[in-house]
């Protein structure tokens, strides 16, 4: 059996799947501030009657570290950076950085080594960050064992993130130490409340990238756990219906809808890291947007016309609320059949100017959440379409994204969607049970780990700067033998951190003769190998009644 | 409005040939350098895609031999087309200044083109200008190249037309390809004074660079008031460029850029791939966006050295020369345009330096009262890819009266008629359709 838990920003739901079949759901009030109180709330109700000892795997999906920034509820950081010659970096970083000497060029040459002697720590959570440390992360090394007394918690921007982008790496490595006690402290309640209930399975966090890991391995990298929800949806719809043609999804929550792009049945991947509060860092996750458009966006009218969100102010009125909110206006075209009609017609009837009907009113705010939502779609095809080329090949064939058609999950799906696939003229599809298409997402998620080496044959070494491996190149060596190396490395890996052994593939690799004065000196050889985001099985079937 | 557009294009899967210099791996520092620098995550900066440039869009700069089409490669269209966007982002308001860090480069390219010379088959900068024109009727455009390489292809496309000034400084042409960029290079007489060369002792520094700089070019461009400055951004000046001997360094070339400030900026060559361009690069692209660039420093200078003292004499001599040259300029024009009367002819000798190609070419302006009036042009190569070849070619400028085009158009008729060529075109600059009779 596999139980999943999803924390939302509404609701906490959490699923138990055995043999592709879903057993048991449940679903509970989100308790801001306690997040922890709202997922045993579940857990007791969707474990109720079920034999606990047989639970294989728990992954939770949270809105932990969410929370920890939007509720301050974050430790004081000491972030210590070489950034060398190059930008001027003083105001890149959330907090201002202590600058110290060190560098690394872009081979991955100390062109000066670290100022171990200039570094001063006071707070016990640090995060070091250098440029091009993924070339050679000695500088960022030789700092942590320099404070390594004096501090308790340190994160490398080199162990964050094996690509290159020195601000992200470091915002990934500030973010993962300010939130690393809040964190820690949270996955040491979840393990104790599991205990509790006699379950031993080992426990999973979801991370943005649609992956999960072993609590052990992302309590190093805290910050990866963010934005998990929308991933969480993603997995679901993988579940549930996964796409075969190229295609958008939307999952409708109550607050929020998040929209994904689908290529050929597997979800589009960011090309870059999330931001957070506006600060770019390195954590992968899909491409996808959250709009403030949900079942229960409060509808006001200013002299402009209506607004639709982003905020909620609880349920809508056909279902006992007490302000207006989509919903009732999905209710009162009839675009969805739940709660009371007559409270739905009255919520919107205040709206109505002489003459206008409840469902002239209706229209117009049902026009307003689509013009947004369709707005979004269009920000993200342009971002997708802007992605960069390096190659000529790129350009002639061009790398447009063309859906033919939207699915729709989540409470709020139903209506919307329809309403939607209408207007940009698309074909929808909702499957059943996307009311809890995040929890299922959560229990079935794949773990996730990649891994990338660089070769620079003239320097003589090959490099994995997420295990910190510096070796001699070995003889015959090329492309077929650096995939071997990293392939090998990676099922290292998985067997470390308790995960099973898959199929790492290639994400990207780059191959270039090097030259000195007119004479082939050497390669440089670049791969980057993943355990690819996905979904151990599709659902079959259930035993709940949505 | 973002303060800068980038188009950045390497063009990983293009090279002239295998161990050359224009080879895939060209921007790769320097794209990890960007990346690593975080320069495309900024706010202030709107990146953008190259687009495929139109055959048009070559042929309002260009005739060539049999026709454009069969001299290039994709990869040229991308990179042509990586300037038009840069161009766009700016004349569309949504930047204020743009620049096209894309490869192949161009400013070795001529008006007719039978090959590859110095590296290019198109110039990129001078279909950028005549888009400009067509697309968005700009009339005054200073182009101010800075590359270490007099950049003759531009100077020959610019070179009758008194709207584009053309600015080069260059390592003097006695000690580095292409040979030319003298002084008295200036435009022919109707334009004469709007093409400027600046040849370089080499060993020039930072510091006569902007010497150069301050007491002369500033000037010139700011009395020409140009309605858009486009910086033809070599970088081979740099002191550690494998193919030239200067000595500028990236916060030279940064600053420089921060006083020409430039609309747009288009990169040319250098070749110091490792040592200069990644640092160059990114003070210009800082420069460009209004940001502190003074930490820009190559972690390597060893090479660097100090100029010679001679450096400072010859830029002196240039702020006198070019100086009065260009304050005479529309008198020496009116005296050249009495001396020659209604045409202007001039003979080129040109070579293909990729592949060994001998041109000869006869330039024939042909003035006119009423409009900028047309141009005729013999040209023989031989040692092409397809053997010898030659062609009459009848430019129609823009504006062109109806009586130019019709004595221009019978020009190529009896040329044709009388097979005085193996192809007979014509070129309407404002289209970008050239016609073969």
């Amino acid at each position: 059996m596999l139980l999943g838990i999803d924390v939302g920003g509404t609701y906490t739901d959490a699923v138990l799947i055995k043999d592709k079949v879903i057993l048991a759901q449940g679903k509970s009030t989100t308790t801001h501030g306690e997040v922890l109180k709202g997922i045993l709330a579940v857990l007791d109700k969707v474990l109720e009657n079920q034999p606990v000892e047989t639970i294989e795997r728990v992954v939770i999906s949270s809105t932990i570290v969410t929370n920890a920034l939007t509720e301050g509820k974050t430790s004081p950081v000491d972030l210590i950076v070489m950034p060398g010659p190059g930008m001027n970096i003083k105001t890149s970083f959330p907090i201002e950085p202590q600058i110290i000497t060190g560098y690394v060029d872009h081979r991955g040459k100390i062109t000066a080594p670290a100022g171990t002697k200039e570094v001063q720590v006071k707070e016990k959570n640090v995060a070091i960050s250098g440029k091009f440390s993924v070339r050679n992360p000695e500088n960022e090394h030789l700092l942590a064992n320099t404070i390594k007394e004096k501090a308790e918690k340190i994160f490398l921007g080199s162990e964050l993130s094996g690509e290159l982008n020195f601000i992200r790496r470091t915002n990934s490595a500030y973010y993962s130490a300010t939130v690393a006690d809040t964190f820690d402290d949270f996955c040491k309640h979840i393990e104790n409340s599991l205990k509790e209930r006699n379950i031993t399975a080992p426990v999973q966090i979801l991370k943005a990238d649609g992956g999960t890991l072993p609590i052990t391995a992302i309590q190093k990298q805290p910050v990866d756990s963010i934005f998990t929800g929308p991933a969480a949806s993603v997995l679901g719809i993988m579940a549930l219906t996964p796409p075969k043609v190229n295609c958008i999804s939307f999952d409708v929550g109550g607050t929020t809808t998040d929209i994904a792009f689908w290529e050929n049945g597997k979800p589009l991947l960011a090309k870059n890291g999330a931001s957070i509060n506006g600060y770019p860092t390195a954590a992968r996750a899909f491409h996808m947007r959250s709009v403030g458009i949900g079942g229960d966006s409060i509808i006001r009218k200013e002299s402009g016309g209506f607004t639709v969100g982003p905020e909620r102010f609880g349920p809508s009125m056909a279902v006992g609320g007490t302000k207006p909110a989509l919903a009732d206006a999905l209710v009162v075209l009839k675009l969805v059949d739940y709660g009371n009609y007559d409270k739905a017609c009255e919520a919107l009837k205040q709206f109505a100017d002489a003459n206008e009907t409840v469902e002239e009113v209706a229209k117009k705010v049902l026009e307003v959440a689509l013009v947004t939502i369709e707005k979004v779609i269009a920000e993200m095809l342009y971002e997708w379409s802007i992605q960069p080329v390096y190659t000529v090949d790129d350009v002639v064939k061009g790398t447009e994204f063309v859906p033919s058609e939207i699915i729709g999950v989540g409470g709020g799906a139903t209506g919307l969607i329809d309403a939607l696939g209408d207007r940009l003229n698309l074909s929808t599809s909702i499957p059943t049970g996307g009311m809890v298409a995040n929890a299922i997402g959560a229990a079935l998620a794949k773990p996730t780990l990649s891994a990338s080496l660089r070769a620079d044959t003239t320097e003589g070494f090959y490099i994995i700067p997420e295990s910190d491996i510096h070796e001699r190149i070995p003889s015959g060596f090329g492309l077929a033998k650096a995939t071997d190396i990293l392939e090998k490395e990676l099922d290292k890996k998985c067997a470390e951190l308790g995960i099973s052994k898959q199929k790492a593939e290639v994400i990207a690799s780059e191959y270039f003769h090097t030259m000195h004065s007119y004479y082939e000196v050497g390669e440089i050889i670049y791969l980057r190998m993943q355990l690819q985001p996905g979904i151990l099985f599709p659902i079959e079937g259930r035993e709940v009644v949505f | 409005m973002k303060n800068l557009g980038l188009v950045f294009f390497p063009a990983f899967d293009w090279l002239i040939s295998p161990g050359h210099p224009e080879r895939e791996e060209r921007l790769l520092y320097t794209r990890d350098q960007l990346v690593e620098e975080g320069i495309f995550d900024l706010p202030c900066i709107k990146e953008y895609r190259p687009r495929l440039a139109e055959i048009c869009d070559l042929q309002r700069a260009h005739i060539g031999v049999p026709n454009i089409g069969k001299l290039i490669t994709p990869a040229h269209l991308t990179s042509a087309g990586g300037c038009l966007v840069a161009a766009d982002a700016v004349m569309k308001g949504e930047t204020k200044k743009a620049f096209a860090l894309v490869r192949p480069p161009g400013h070795h390219a001529m008006r007719v083109v039978h090959g590859i010379r110095g590296f290019c088959t198109i110039n990129i900068e001078a279909i950028m200008v005549e888009y400009l024109r067509s697309a968005y009727g700009v009339k005054r455009i200073a182009v101010i190249d800075t590359d270490v390489h007099h950049g003759d292809g531009s100077e020959d496309v610019f070179y009758h037309d008194p709207n584009t000034l053309y600015i080069s400084f260059h390592q003097d042409g006695r000690t580095l390809y292409p040979g030319t960029g003298f002084v008295e290079e200036a435009g022919t007489p109707g334009a004469w004074g709007t093409n400027i060369n600046l040849p370089l002792l080499p060993s020039t520094g930072d510091e006569g660079l902007h010497r150069l700089y301050d007491n002369l070019i500033a000037r010139i461009l700011d009395e020409f008031k140009p309605d858009i400055i486009v910086n033809s951004a070599g970088q081979d000046n740099h002191f550690s460029d494998p193919l030239a001997s200067m000595n500028v360094t990236a916060q030279g070339y940064a600053s420089l850029n921060k006083k020409i400030n430039a609309d747009i900026a288009v990169l040319e060559g250098g070749y110091s791939v490792e040592g200069a361009l990644p640092y160059v690069n990114t003070g210009i692209i800082l420069a460009m966006a209004g940001l502190d660039y003074s930490q820009v420093l190559e972690p390597d200078r060893s090479d660097l050295r100090h100029q010679d003292k001679r450096c400072n004499e010859r830029v002196d001599e240039l702020v006198t020369q070019v100086g009065r040259l260009w304050d005479e300029r529309d008198i020496t024009r009116e005296k050249l345009l009495k001396a020659c009367g209604n045409t202007f002819s001039r003979k080129k000798n040109i070579y293909y330096d990729e592949e060994g190609i001998r041109e000869q070419q006869i330039e024939t302006i042909h003035y006119c009262n009423d409009c900028e009036g047309y141009m005729s042009i013999k040209t023989d190569a031989t040692n092409t890819r397809f053997g010898s070849q030659n062609a009459y070619i009848i430019v129609l400028h823009r504006g062109i009266c109806p009586k130019c085009r019709q004595v221009a158009y019978d020009k190529a008729l009896q040329a044709k008629k009388g097979r005085q060529a193996q192809y007979v075109l014509v070129q309407d600059i404002e289209t970008g359709i050239i016609e073969e009779l």
